[in-house]
């Protein structure tokens, strides 16, 4: 997955990053026009690398975008070349949907550029004028993806978007996710669904704050593997298997 | 807030801005206007233009610093508010209930006490300053931004409670004769006897507030989160710096000029809120003419009520809006 010397072509490198007692001396580099899973039990780390990744939590280590060291990037061009989604917002003031969405063009010098395309994608549009406190949780996980493809940053990096929506806005985001990646984008998302494990091109899987494997599902995601790191006994059956109509 | 499905509509909200520049006219003027001697808009206006000597004095030396001082001390307060509710993603922030103002009072009675006020115009609204930095570094220390209500207003009580007993301390050890008058100035603001020595000294309110004007855009941001501000390409650590400073000065030169005033950061912003909606560039413009009013208006209900200090005014005014906000969270 990674040697010592990080890699320029990467988008985004991580060389030993640590952050105390949440990661542990983690090695990474993300290739672009892919699509990436990042598993791993609750507390492994997935939100922490994901951050660390986004250059908004300090860690020791480096971590480098495009070969640059991310602090000595101003933010304005971080916004533009790095996106990343939270697990969930809390929403004190009531700023409408749409305003919300639109500052994801902040760094762009706050252009309306791409706004109600994502707000049609996200099926968002009726939902435009509503204050964002007032909405469901998945309502609001919508609105918190909208934002960050607006920025149109080649990298995305998204934790656990499909948590908390229904199945059908969860397989369009696993799409668009795709299409960004199909494009020559960066996706990265963290999720506990390993049944959309066949949706992704690449799965790194996280235990205790390290990298545990890396590599294409099929073969990393073996039945010994999800019983060492889950704990669980995998078997292949007859299973339900939800699509786009 | 969450009571509201929808956004008010774009011409309500452009409705507002005229309205209260009426509004502040209006009252400016009712407040020069009133009082022990009466005088009609003729009478103002010779008095205005120096023609009516009795009226010019009445005018210029009495009545105009008072107006000024509200103004300059509502503006401040709402728009330290409405900066401190943006800093800590919590619309129950402001400089009073998170023991801000009880900091500069503290600090200002501190300064007096020891003798030092009358060395320098700008000696007592320097200790304000520092004693309102103090109490903001307390705050930060109890709650972090972000931290819940609950945790965010008991660190204010408590506070309160502190600097309200230093405060109290310093004055009742004072001479007997300026006790009761200083206490009360100091524990529940006023406007009496303001002079323009009070108005130059509120000057830095006029600074503070042009430097939280163009920061409108990015407290909308940084109000929806910390991290997702950053991400989103907002300079945060240097911004919240100075959020911080500036909503520390706005508060602190208030509190040196009226003493404390309560309520008015918090009721203020959050009516202009449910009015327009939140997004700052607008608020902050709304804030400086919503707050200027509003205090203008306490202090003429005031003295209209036969002599009501200011801080009691409001008070009675927010008070109530501040339970009514509690009931509708819960």
């Amino acid at each position: 997955m990674s040697t010592n010397a990080p890699a320029t072509d990467s988008p985004v490198s991580l060389r030993n990053a640590t952050v105390r007692g949440r990661l542990r001396d983690l090695s990474l580099d993300l290739r672009p026009g892919r699509l990436i899973g990042l598993v791993g039990p609750n507390g492994s780390g997935k939100s922490t690398l994901l951050q660390v990744a986004a250059g908004l939590l300090p860690s020791l280590g480096e971590v480098r975008w495009s070969g640059r060291l991310v602090d000595e990037i101003a933010m304005p061009e971080r916004a533009r070349q790095v996106a990343w989604v939270p697990q969930e917002a809390r929403f004190e003031f009531g700023f409408p949907v749409r305003g919300v969405v639109q500052q994801g063009r902040y760094a762009h010098g706050d252009d309306e550029a791409g706004v109600d395309a994502a707000l049609a994608r996200f099926d968002l549009g009726a939902l435009a004028k509503r204050p964002v406190n007032a909405l469901s949780g998945g309502e609001r996980q919508r609105v918190l993806l909208a934002r960050a493809l607006v920025t149109a940053a080649p990298v995305q990096l998204w934790d656990e978007p499909l948590a908390p929506l229904d199945p059908r806005h969860g397989l369009e985001v696993l799409l668009l996710a795709k299409e960004l990646a199909r494009a020559g984008g960066t996706v990265v998302m963290s999720l506990h669904d390993l049944r959309v494990a066949n949706c992704l091109d690449e799965v790194l899987v996280l235990a205790h704050g390290e990298l545990r494997a890396a590599g294409k599902p099929e073969t990393v995601l073996t039945a010994g593997l999800l019983h060492e790191v889950f704990g669980v006994r995998a078997r292949t059956g007859e299973t339900l298997i939800l699509e786009l109509p | 807030m969450t009571a509201m499905p929808f956004i008010k509509s774009e011409a309500t909200r452009g409705r507002m801005l005229p309205v209260l520049i009426v509004l502040l006219v209006v009252l400016a003027g009712v407040s020069l206007v009133l009082g022990e001697i009466a005088m009609g808009p003729a009478r103002l206006w010779a008095g205005l233009t120096g023609t009516d000597a009795e009226a010019s004095l009445v005018i210029w030396q009495l009545r105009l610093p008072r107006v000024l001082v509200a103004m300059l001390t509502g503006a401040a307060l709402s728009t330290g508010g409405l900066v401190m509710q943006a800093y800590f993603r919590n619309s129950l922030a402001s400089p009073d209930l998170l023991g801000v103002s009880s900091g500069a009072a503290a600090g200002a009675v501190l300064i007096i006490s020891a003798g030092w006020a009358a060395l320098a115009i700008w000696v007592l609204p320097l200790a304000a300053v520092a004693g309102a930095t103090l109490a903001t570094l307390a705050v930060l220390a109890l709650a972090k931004r972000g931290a819940s209500s609950e945790r965010l207003l008991l660190a204010g009580v408590a506070l309160n409670a502190l600097l309200g007993a230093v405060t109290s301390y310093v004055i009742s050890t004072g001479e007997l004769f300026a006790r009761s008058s200083q206490l009360l100035f100091w524990l529940f603001g006023g406007l009496e006897d303001r002079t323009w020595l009070h108005v130059w000294a509120a000057t830095p309110i006029i600074v503070a507030v042009a430097l939280v004007w163009p920061l409108g855009r990015q407290m909308d941001l940084l109000s929806l989160g910390e991290r997702e501000a950053q991400s989103l390409g907002v300079e945060v650590r240097g911004l919240r710096r100075r959020m911080l400073v500036l909503a520390t000065v706005l508060a602190a030169t208030a509190t040196a000029v009226a003493g404390i005033v309560g309520f008015v950061g918090l009721v203020v912003p959050h009516a202009l809120r449910l009015a327009v909606g939140p997004e700052h560039r607008r608020l902050v413009r709304l804030c400086v003419l919503g707050g200027a009013a509003f205090v203008l208006a306490c202090d003429l209900a005031g003295r209209l009520a036969g002599g009501l200090r200011l801080g009691i005014v409001t008070a009675l005014v927010g008070g109530p809006f501040f339970l009514w906000l509690l009931r509708k969270r819960a």
